[in-house]
């Protein structure tokens, strides 16, 4: 297993492209909420259009709201939340999705209610490209569901 | 020679016990030693608090096929998006409320009445929103086998990591299956609709 590991991640660093990457986000959005609770979740899609990898490496928000990036993980039916740690690749060419049930943005230190309309404005921190300017659009509860 | 004759009769005799034992077993049903046969013993009644503030009788879902799922309203991706998805299913059944939708906070900390009630009114459907003491919700988890300990987050805040797994009910009261979050909505919802039958 460590073998196949150690050989993937050379590989994987042979194939990384220096080239500029070209960062989009798109469907950007956050759940809405209720009053008492303090956190939700914002999900978003990050393409690299460009010739270079790039990572996702640290989110941010205004005033009180912490933001971070978090994952899911579901094992032996107990689901669990953990930070990334170091960060998101996002290769060149290529689309991740942060979607209900797997990455997100954990948002929490709420103290209003979020509702549907309502816009939050993040700040993600690529490793090459930067800084960029990301607006989540609050949707109703019920939105992003489904297999 | 003779005793390779004894050995090879023993093993034909193996060999046709192990065959019949496999006929005689239904298809799909569970061998001897699996959990499911314990899985059948789960639930029976229990008494939580509303999100009224009253206690809540699990006799008030006699005659009902419902789903139960534990979680807190903290949980900002797997409780929702399970929510949502039992809620979607739901109205995909098409009749008036085919089934219950049972949430239980495993944070009777943060979640009383108020906080269950406000979550459950998220989805616009009736959700029923559990609380209780931090007794009364330890000898729930318990009854229904559901796992749950909290995580201390960097800020101070925590966490809970919790069985995210929905157990369904039929209308006598029964255990009647699981749904898991990384199942496909067909499969969910052929269960639902077994268990609305």
């Amino acid at each position: 297993m460590k073998a196949i590991l150690t050989a993937s991640l050379v590989l994987l660093a042979s194939c990384s492209r220096s080239g500029t990457p070209d960062i989009q986000i798109s469907d950007a959005w956050a759940r809405e909420t209720v009053t008492g609770q303090g956190a939700t979740a914002g999900y978003l899609t990050v393409s690299n259009r460009g010739t270079g990898d790039d990572r996702l490496v640290d989110i941010s928000a205004k005033a009180a709201v912490s933001a971070m990036l978090h994952e899911t993980s579901t094992s032996g039916g107990v689901s669990s939340m953990r930070p990334v740690e170091d960060g998101l690749e996002i290769p060149a060419g290529e689309t991740v999705a942060l979607k209900p049930g797997g990455g997100h943005v954990m948002i929490s230190g709420l103290t209003a209610p979020l509702h549907p309309g309502d816009k939050l404005q993040l700040t993600l921190r690529f490793e090459r490209s930067g800084d960029k300017p990301v607006e989540l659009k609050v949707k109703p509860a019920l939105a992003g569901t489904g297999h | 020679m003779r005793q390779v004759r004894i050995i090879l009769w023993i093993a034909v005799a193996l060999a046709l016990a192990a065959g019949g034992y496999l006929l005689v077993r239904k298809p799909g049903q569970p061998g001897p030693n699996a959990n499911t046969i314990e899985l059948s013993n789960l639930g029976g009644p229990f008494t939580l608090v509303g999100s009224d503030g009253q206690p809540f009788s699990s006799a008030k879902l006699n005659g009902k096929p419902y789903v139960l799922f534990f979680g807190f309203t903290h949980c900002p991706d797997v409780c929702p998006t399970t929510l949502a998805r039992l809620v979607k299913l739901r109205q995909q059944l098409g009749s008036e409320r085919p089934f219950e939708i049972v949430f239980v906070t495993v944070d009777p900390e943060r979640d009383g009445p108020a906080e269950v009630g406000k979550y459950a009114e998220l989805f616009n459907s009736p959700i029923i929103g559990l609380t209780g003491s931090a007794a009364q919700i330890e000898q729930v988890k318990k009854q229904f086998g559901i796992f749950s300990q909290k995580v201390e987050q960097p800020s101070g805040d925590y966490s809970v990591n919790h069985t995210s797994t929905v157990l369904l009910f039929d209308r006598g009261g029964k255990f009647d299956g699981t749904i898991a979050p990384e199942e496909q909505d067909n499969v969910a919802l052929a269960k639902l609709k077994r268990i609305s039958a």
